[in-house]
This record gives structure tokens, sequence and C-alpha cells, in this order.
């Protein structure tokens, strides 16, 4: 009894230690992080201007109604939509296709996994700034789709016309990440025992048979994974957007969410309006990551 | 292995030429963009914007990364810039590659009460994206007289949930027999933490630093925010300026290109292995 009374003080003593050795971590995180959060919900309850004194006032759902009644909300929305469910689409199919590929190859494994992964190297400033170049009335974008589509001198007007200016910003965006993602796939298709690859041979399955009825489905978990990192990252987008439209593009098209929130705050300076428009932002992605696991859950049912 | 014979070999062949021919297309989508700031950065503009381009340069034109350090405004803002880069990064890197290793200790390895709670929390944050705090954190900051500051840069960043859930993970499977050894030989926790835990955590660290430096060299929202004087802004803010409307350079605006990609282009060819396991320790504690 009293040995055991001894040891849980000696448990509860270095209990004490766990607590000092988290507590820088809890304090900062509890006031950069988890207060920002419960102020955000709170404040797009308020209207408030950024540049006056004022004290925030209690609007209600105002700021809500408001996003719900106007058009620029709602374009926001549909361009976040385009260019999420766009590059979301882009991403995940271009990196598995490129995971299958490389780890079909017995050569260039490792070189092709590096030169893939190399543009999530370089910042989305730089990247933004190469593409604006590329998509210039002079560059090479129109030179290569004049080329293949044998039509010189045609301006395809890559930055000015909606649907291809948001073309132009997935590609930058698919371009930057796709090694990354590629990279998780490959390390999925790992972890699938080779001996299933050997059974499938010596049973003479052709290569889509394999993919379909092996790779696949065995990579479910990294797919899911791959798929809400891919999703959240998408709607995070703003950088590629911003240069873009610093550059000279017009804004609606491709006035994602997180544009129209820094926008809204720095711009006309509505702090409510803006926190109201970032929790949406946080309820669409909360959303979609359930949805996600939803869905992962409820097929891997259906094929047991 | 190659031992088919007649036809299945002609389609594995045909097969082969198909994957490489779909892999170099991407390939060039993927690299041609890094050529294309490389080469462009020793080119006058007038050679950039030829039709076709030439994909090497007639001569090296040094005098964009003169023009590109000078800026347009001639006060050599690109220096200040990229020291605070630098000194941003870095200090985010090592605080959070210390306390998130401090805390993932501290969860893995003691029992204390309330432990469940703040893991859960640790979780909860790490689903907080950045765009959804970045206005209640500007005014945190602010208020806190932190604007146009390396503190207001810095502060809010210090220490992020992903990676104390990272470290975490990685140190659940160290061995608590070693950890007991210690404590009987009379080593002190602090002890143990600086001598045993941090050396032998030495990969996931790693690991951490590089993911860190590389998303705080690409941040651009939060300097945007806190930063509007040119002397606090980092290099981010620094290359929108040659992007902008009145004042494009192209040959400047590659060659800052290049330059601001030269510290994490050097970092990466050194350590691509960690560049490269961020990614895949994804995949590894997926479950």
């Amino acid at each position: 009894m009293r040995r055991k009374r001894g040891s849980k003080g000696i448990l509860a003593r270095r209990g004490r230690w766990g607590w000092a050795f988290v507590l820088p971590t809890l304090v900062l995180l509890g006031l950069f992080s988890v207060y920002p959060v419960v102020n955000a919900f709170y404040l797009s309850f308020f209207q408030k201007h950024l540049l006056s004194n004022a004290p925030p006032k209690f609007i209600g759902f105002g700021n809500y109604t408001y996003l719900f009644r106007s058009p620029t909300f709602w374009n926001s929305l549909t361009a976040t939509a385009i260019f999420a469910g766009g590059a979301f689409a882009m991403l995940v199919g271009m990196s598995l296709l490129l995971a299958v590929l490389i780890s079909s190859r017995q050569r260039f494994q490792r070189f092709l996994q590096l030169a893939f992964f190399s543009p999530a190297v370089v910042s989305t400033v730089v990247a933004a700034a190469i593409w604006l170049l590329i998509f210039d009335p002079r560059g090479i974008a129109n030179q290569l789709v004049n080329a293949l589509a044998g039509t010189p001198g045609v301006d395809h007007r890559w930055l000015v016309e909606p649907g291809r200016l948001q073309l132009a910003t997935m590609l930058v965006y698919v371009w930057k990440y796709v090694g990354y993602f590629t990279i998780i796939f490959i390390a999925g298709i790992g972890t699938i025992p080779r001996s299933l690859y050997e059974a499938a041979r010596v049973d003479g399955a052709n290569a889509w048979q394999v993919f379909s009825r092996i790779t696949f489905p065995l990579l479910r978990p990294t797919t899911l994974l791959v798929s809400v990192v891919a999703m959240i990252q998408c709607l995070r987008t703003f950088s590629t957007q911003y240069l873009f439209t610093q550059a000279g593009s017009p804004r609606s098209p491709i006035d994602v969410i997180t544009l129209n929130v820094y926008y809204t705050a720095v711009r006309t300076f509505q702090i409510g309006r803006a926190s109201a428009l970032s929790i949406i932002l946080f309820a669409i992605m909360l959303f979609l990551s359930w949805l996600q696991f939803r869905v992962a859950r409820s097929e891997e049912v259906s094929y047991l | 292995m190659m031992g088919r014979r007649g036809p299945a070999r002609g389609r594995s062949r045909v097969a082969t030429v198909a994957v490489w021919l779909v892999l170099g297309v991407v390939l060039a989508y993927i690299l041609g963009p890094l050529v294309f700031m490389v080469t462009a950065s020793f080119m006058p503009a007038i050679e950039i914007t030829r039709i076709p381009y030439r994909w090497i340069p007639q001569s090296f034109y040094w005098q964009n990364f003169w023009r590109a350090i000078r800026g347009n405004d001639g006060r050599f803002y690109f220096v200040r810039n990229m020291i605070n880069s630098v000194v941003v990064a870095t200090v985010i890197t090592l605080s959070t590659v210390i306390l998130s290793t401090m805390a993932g200790y501290g969860l893995a390895k003691f029992e204390f009460r309330g432990r469940r709670a703040v893991m859960l929390l640790i979780v909860a944050t790490m689903m907080i994206p950045f765009q959804v705090i970045m206005i209640p954190l500007y005014l945190i900051a602010t208020r806190m007289g932190m604007q146009d500051s390396y503190a207001g840069l810095i502060v809010p960043l210090l220490v992020n949930a992903f990676g104390v859930f990272l470290m975490r993970q990685y140190l659940l499977t160290f061995p608590n027999e070693i950890l007991d050894a210690a404590r009987i030989d009379g080593a002190s926790e602090l002890q143990i933490l600086r001598r045993i835990v941090f050396p032998s955590s030495w990969p996931a660290m790693a690991t951490l630093a590089i993911l860190t430096f590389r998303s705080q060299w690409d941040n651009l929202i939060w300097p945007l925010l806190i930063a509007q004087s040119r002397e606090m802004q980092t290099i981010p803010q620094y290359i929108t300026l040659f992007t902008e409307e009145k004042y494009t350079d192209e040959g400047a605006m590659m060659a800052a290109a290049v330059l601001a990609s030269l510290p994490i282009v050097i970092l990466f060819f050194g350590l691509s292995r960690y560049f490269v396991g961020g990614a895949r320790l994804f995949s590894a504690h997926k479950g």
C-alpha cells in the first residue's frame, strides 16, 4: 500500500514534467490558433470597421444575410468551386497516374520523383511569377497552343478571358503540387505486397486489370488521405490568385473565398463581414472532409 | 523477366514507349517553367518575349540580377527583405522544432491529467486553416503592437499543431527502457530531454524543420497583412512588386525569382530525402 502510494507519487511528479513540456506550446496555440478561431466566429456576428475605434456593433446574422444576398459572395463561391474542383481533379488524377507509371519503371525512379517534386520547392509566388510570363500574350503558352492548333499569331488571352484565366490558375497550382501527391501515392503503392502483382502476372492479368483490381482498391487509404489533403489545400489557395490580380487580371473569375476575405478586410475594412466569410470557408472545409471520410467508409462496407 | 517472346514482347515495348511518352509530356510541363525561369533570368526583356522563345540564352545578361537587387527605386530593399525572410523562417523553424519535440515528448511519454484533452485540442487545431484565423490574428497582433516588426512576423507562428502531432507520433515508438534507465542513473528530466530525446529524434526533427522552413519561405499572406513598411517585408512580397502592372520588368522579375529560390534550392539538393520524406510521412502515419 505504501509502496503503491510512493510510486504514484513519482508518476504524479513525473506527470508534472509532462505538463511543463506541453505548456509553452499550449499557451502559444491557445493564443494564436484557438482564440482567433473563437474570435473569428464571434466577430462574424458584429459590424466592425478596421480603422475605427468604435466598439463592434452586434448585428446577429447580419453579415451572413448580407453575404447570402450579395452577388459577389455567390461569385466567390462559384470561383472557389471551379478552382478547387478543377485543380483537385487534376491533382488527384495526375498524381495517381504518375505514381503508377513511375512505380512501374525499373530505372530513373528516383530522378522522376525528384523532378516532379521540384516545383514544390520554389515558392508559390515564384511559381505564379513564372507562369505570368508564360501566359503573357507573347508567351510560351500561346506559342505552344498556336503551334499545336496551327493558328500562328493568335492571342488566347490567358490572363483576361474568364474561363482561360481560371484554367491558368489551376495549371499553376497543379504544377506546383502534383509531385508532392505523387510521392504520397508512390509510398502507398510501396506498401502493397509484391506477391499480389506476381500472382496477377502468373494469372495473365493485363495492366488495366492489375490497376483496377489490385492497385486502386488497396490504395484506398492513401487515396482518401490525398483527397482530403488536396481538397483542403485547393480551398486554401491564395497567392496565385493574388499575384494574378496584382498583375492586372480581372478579379471576379478567380475571386476565391480566401482572396475575397483578404480584399474585404484590407480594401473595404469590413472585419465582421470578412470573418463571416472565413467562417463559411471553414465550414465548407469541415463538411467536405467529413463527406470524404463518409464516402470512403461506406465504400469500404459495400466492398466487404 | 524479359524472356517473353513474339507479340507479348512487342506489346510491352509499345507499352514502354507509351509510358515514357506520357511521362515525357508531364515532365516537360513540370520542368519547362523551371528552365524558362533560369534561362529568362539571363535574357534582356526583348529576348524573353521573342517568338518563338529561344531556350538557350544568346548571351549572359547579368543586368537583370543587378536590377532585381537594386529594385525599381534603387533602394536595395532586396537585401533587407532577404535578411528578413532568412531571419523569420529560421527563427520559426528553430522554435517549431524545439517546442514541438518538447510537447510531443510530453504527450507521448508522460501520464498527466488532461493529456487526452490536450491531444484532442492539438488534433482539432491541426484542422484550422490559417486563412480562417488571419483577420483575428491581425487584430491581436496589432493590439499587442506587433505590426511592422519581427515580433509580428514571428511570434504568432512560433509553433503549429501539426509539428506537435508529428513529433508525438514519432516519439510514441521510442523505447521506455532507455528513459527509465537514464532516470535510474540519476538523470533529471531536462537532461533526458536534452541528451537523449533531442539527439535520437533527429530524423523527424530534420523533416519537420524542412517542412517548416519551406512553408515559411513561401508565406505571403501573413507578411502581407502584418508588414506594410518596405523595411519589414519579406521576399515573397518583394517579388509581387515586380509582377504589378505598373512595373513590369520581365528579366529582373525572373532574376529575383531565381535569387529568391536559391536558398531553398540549395537546401533541397543537400537534404532532398527530408523534403521527400515529409510527403511520405503523411502516408506513414495514416493508420
